[in-house]
């Protein structure tokens, strides 16, 4: 019996280990195993192990752009998680509030950022929103007598561009997960604070944000992750090949892409990866010791 | 409900793989469609089909594939085009790879080092006599070599023109560049949308024409990155005047500008055309090449052409079906086809004896730019310099930075990657 | 009392207000590829129809609507994106619940190991593992294959699923199990009957979300598959969009909305059901 015991959640986790072994791990040690190679456009097939040569060229790559881009990175996550995590409690909050009528529709309109493909969404934005000539923004600057203003070619603004955008592709997602949390609260608690004449504000930090905190633990964890991962965001804006917008904003992720994968030389890209993938476990492992 | 949910969910995990397996039935009869190696003994009796992937056009692709599939008919061959996105990436994959990969591929010639030193591309000597090229252009030959061997056969070649609408232009079109610039800063107006000439200023290949044409260069052919070289930085220089002047230079900005009859002129290639007719603009065509710079130098473009590869594995196992292929591709029916149907200027020069290919007033343009115009570069150093090149011109005329130190950054920066390349 | 009614009153109207100004802004950029994809003219970005109803009549054209649907595999990309939709969320899910129930209510050793371990490999850019999953693909045969895909697919959601569920188990208390558990239900009973149908709305959103992934992804499956006739709609439209020089804007953002609206019939579907087994039903305390 107690053997059993000891047994069963290991039978209950081990599909989801095999599946993720498979598609997670495998690919990080055949990254493990390239970048000890010399595999290039050169060494396509006959490449062969050279030790830890990439990994010397790697670290030389962790210089001041590196390290600019790295706390690019850091600020990009957690001001796109506040702004994100306080608008979604906001907007949930809203949704769940008993006399609102037609909150079903809203809730499936606030969904659409979610259901359009990445891609289809920055292109629209780019070309929709930011554009000097076309973008709604300029037509509004424009009929209001301002200057256009070009979004996308200064550094500060390119960034609060990217934040915005990625706010509104994001934001369906967390609204969903906010949603279903706040669902799951029990109501009685509100009844007796009212009693006690706790107001909106109180009760909202006092019984709301406790109850939901579990719940909501994880998927935040998770859109961090994908946070501070976002390439597409900022490549599609701003630097995709032959229309290059002006700002120089980088990422890790992008700094690593201009850096070491756009040469084909994948023993060191692949050694290069190795090393964010470092980074970002020691990241993870200070900023989530809670 | 609830009941429902959970049988549902709890049987989940064997419905998988239970639903695997019978997709996996499902795929092992697919391939069936598609003949492979395996097959190549039979090659001469029944039908083979040869899959050329590309990335571009599927009309022009459509042409080509009809023309030539007219001419194999009795040979029980068959073409087919298969659109692939992001073909460098997939040929890097599929390169080597009988069984899912392509025979041949399409493509502009400027990827043509990576494909050779990555060793997934035969001499088109290897499958067909060399004979068939001999009336094709010297400038498309030229482009589709490397290190000595003719790699690819050009089917037709593409050069940036001077396109500009006829109802819009004042007076004559000016013949030196200097004289452009003075009729833009007088026809332009940026805050109420009005432009004369619009270009993607910020893209090198746009940017080319005024950098070959001061003696310039983005990369020589010793794979040196040319950022800082003096005449190179004289026009980007130059070319900032005109960006100024150009709206933001983003592609989908500049070619809406120009076919919603905001701007007058354009800076474009052939691809543009169709579009441009769509919106019922008259359009007026010149050459780059007719466009003298301050210093006697002509505007130079960069020529891309459009030509096919061998993979090595097609020329060892099918040489017989793709030598057959690459003959029709090379008849010069093909190339008049092109150029009636899709306004592409052939590489077979024996096509320009159709008066639907010397009569149209686009190609014969683009003929004669590409009597001085440069085949892109085609070694595999080219594709690390297309970002700092263009991140370079990107700083100057957008972000406003200073121009030697901008060169000097991106150029070290270019040397970096040409150095992680190894 | 009636005072208060009122002011109850008016801040619902305001509230009503609100979301429909953010409706509105939300869908600004939709509405900007609605009114491309009503518009005749095929290439440019700046000649969609007028948001404004005066020119909006003109222009209006449901020609691109026709080409999408007609001279594109729409129908037959529609049915692969089902296909490897609903064999993802099977596969994904059907590992996951478990595996979550495990990390949430068993006390083993290597438990918080594992969880961690999950959290941080989730961290590994997914992009970069394309070659090394090519190459694993191609030596079993899972090339063109759509079994492949639901595997990778399922694999990348996997962690993410996990997670997602465990963290709403943990707030289902352990109370209900135990009691069931004393009236001789087995594990797996409890799981199947008890946890399942209390953790719904966390099982639902994890559902679609997987569901959007696939939905959505067309690196993988436009390299993965070796013919147009099995891409799904996310890559049949990124080969639609891929050539710079032929980019047809209104056909285009035809292709976007079409993709888009099989999601939003789920969304609004689904919603009925995202109401928690633990508050709605009687299963209190």
């Amino acid at each position: 019996m107690k053997s059993k015991r000891k047994f069963l959640p290991w039978m209950y986790s081990a599909p989801a280990l095999v599946l993720v072994g498979i598609i997670v791990v495998f690919p990080i040690l055949y990254t493990g195993y390239i970048s000890l190679t010399n595999m290039n456009m050169y060494h396509w097939d006959n490449y062969r192990i050279v030790g830890l040569e990439n990994y010397k060229r790697a670290l030389l790559k962790v210089d001041s752009g590196f390290i600019a881009a790295f706390l690019t990175t850091i600020l990009w996550t957690f001001a796109n998680m506040a702004l994100q995590i306080v608008t979604a409690f906001f907007l949930a909050l809203g949704l769940n509030a008993k006399g609102l009528k037609r909150a079903r529709v809203y809730k499936t309109l606030l969904m659409v950022p979610w259901a359009m493909p990445a891609y289809v969404s920055i292109l629209l934005w780019r070309v929709g929103m930011f554009n000097t000539e076309f973008g709604y923004l300029n037509k509004i600057l424009s009929s209001l007598g301002l200057e256009k203003v070009n979004f996308l070619s200064q550094n500060v603004p390119a960034f609060i561009s990217c934040m915005v955008l990625n706010l509104w592709m994001a934001l369906p997602f967390m609204v969903m997960m906010m949603d279903g949390a706040l669902k799951s609260v029990d109501k009685s608690f509100y009844e007796s604070a009212t009693l006690d004449g706790a107001g909106f504000w109180k009760q909202s930090w006092y019984i709301t944000v406790p109850a939901i905190r579990p719940i909501m633990l994880p998927s935040i964890i998770m859109t961090t992750f994908t946070t501070f991962k976002q390439f597409d965001i900022i490549y599609l804006l701003t630097q995709q090949k032959g229309s290059l917008s002006g700002a120089t904003l980088q990422t890790v992720i992008t700094y690593a892409h201009q850096n070491a994968f756009v040469t084909n030389n994948y023993g060191l890209s692949s050694a290069v990866s190795i090393v964010i993938f470092g980074i970002i476990i020691v990241f993870s492992l200070t900023t989530s010791e809670e | 409900m609830k009941r429902k949910l959970a049988v549902i969910l709890s049987a989940a995990m064997m419905l998988g793989v239970f639903f695997g397996c019978g997709e996996k039935q499902q795929n092992a009869a697919a391939p069936t469609e598609k003949p492979d190696a395996a097959k190549t003994p039979k090659e001469t009796q029944g039908s083979e089909e040869i899959s050329i992937w590309h990335d571009g056009d599927e009309s022009i692709m459509q042409v080509i594939e009809g023309q030539v599939n007219k001419t194999l008919a009795e040979d029980g061959i068959t073409v087919k085009f298969e659109k692939k996105s992001g073909l460098t990436d997939q040929i890097k994959l599929y390169g080597n790879d009988a069984e899912n990969g392509p025979d041949l591929y399409m493509y502009a010639h400027d990827s043509l080092g990576i494909f050779v030193e990555m060793g997934v591309l035969a001499p088109i000597t290897d499958a067909a006599d060399k004979s068939i090229c001999s009336d094709m252009l010297p400038m498309t030959m030229e482009a589709g070599q490397y290190k000595g061997e003719q790699y690819l056969l050009p089917l037709y070649f593409e050069t940036l023109l001077f396109m500009y609408n006829k109802g819009m232009w004042e007076g004559e079109v000016p013949s030196t560049t200097d004289e452009l610039y003075t009729y833009m800063k007088e026809h332009t107006d940026a805050a109420a949308g009005k432009y004369a000439l619009v270009n993607q200023h910020s893209t090198a290949y746009n940017v080319a024409p005024f950098i070959n044409g001061y003696g310039g260069y983005i990369i020589n052919s010793d794979a040196k990155p040319g950022l800082t070289d003096e005449k190179t930085k004289a026009a980007v220089e130059y070319n900032q005047k005109f960006a100024e002047l150009e709206a933001d230079g983003d592609y989908n900005t500049v070619t809406a500008l120009f076919n919603e009859q905001k701007a007058a002129a354009i800076i474009g290639g052939p691809w543009l055309v169709s579009g441009i007719r769509e919106a019922g603009i008259d359009l007026g065509i010149r050459s780059l090449s007719e466009f003298t710079l301050p210093d006697g130098g002509a505007l130079a473009p960069y020529s891309g052409v459009q030509a096919v590869g061998v993979m090595k594995h097609a020329a060892e196992n099918k040489k017989e079906a793709v030598s057959k292929v690459l003959n029709a591709l090379a008849q010069p029916e093909v190339g008049i086809a092109l150029a009636k149907e899709a306004g592409c200027a052939p590489a077979n020069q024996k096509s320009y004896d159709s008066e639907d290919v010397s009569g149209n007033e686009i190609i014969a343009a683009m003929k004669r730019t590409a009597e001085t115009a440069e085949p892109m570069p085609n070694i595999p150093e080219m594709s690390v310099m297309w970002g700092p090149a263009e991140a370079l011109l990107a700083a100057v005329n957008k972000s406003g930075e200073d121009l030697d130190s901008a060169a000097e950054q991106y150029q070290k920066e270019a040397e970096t990657a040409i150095a992680d390349m190894q | 009392m009636n005072k208060k009614k009122l002011g109850k009153r008016l801040g619902y109207v305001f509230l009503e207000l609100v979301f429909i100004i953010i409706c509105f802004v939300t869908l600004i950029p939709v509405l900007y590829a609605v009114s491309l994809s009503l518009g005749s003219s095929g290439t440019a970005p700046g000649s969609g129809v007028s948001l404004f109803p005066r020119d909006f009549i003109h222009g209006i054209t449901f020609e691109n609507y026709r080409a999408v649907l007609l001279d594109e595999p729409f129908l037959l990309w529609l049915k692969n994106s089902a296909i490897l939709s609903l064999g993802t969320m099977l596969l994904a899910m059907g590992t996951a619940v478990t595996a979550a129930y495990a990390g949430s209510r068993y006390r083993y050793r290597g438990r918080k190991g594992v969880l961690k371990l999950l959290i941080v490999l989730n961290a590994f850019p997914q992009i970069l593992s394309m070659f090394a999953l090519f190459r694993l693909f191609k030596t079993f045969h899972l090339l063109n294959s759509y079994l492949g895909l639901i595997i990778i697919y399922a694999g990348s959601m996997c962690i993410f699923s996990i997670w997602n569920m465990k963290g709403y188990f943990d707030t289902i208390p352990v109370e209900i199990e135990e009691a069931a558990r004393i009236d001789g239900a087995g594990s797996g009973q409890i799981l199947g009957k008890i946890m399942l149908p209390l953790a719904r709305p966390a099982i639902i959103v994890t559902a679609v979300m997987v569901l959007i992934f696939v939905w959505n992804e067309y690196l993988f499956s436009t390299t993965f598959m070796m013919n147009r006739d099995s891409y799904t709609l996310a890559a049949g439209l990124y080969q639609l969009q891929s050539n710079d020089y032929t980019r047809n804007w209104s056909l285009f953002s035809t292709a976007a909305i079409l993709v888009s609206i099989p999601i939003l019939i789920v969304f609004f579907l689904i919603q009925k059901y995202m109401v928690s087994g633990l508050t709605a039903g009687g299963v209190k305390g």
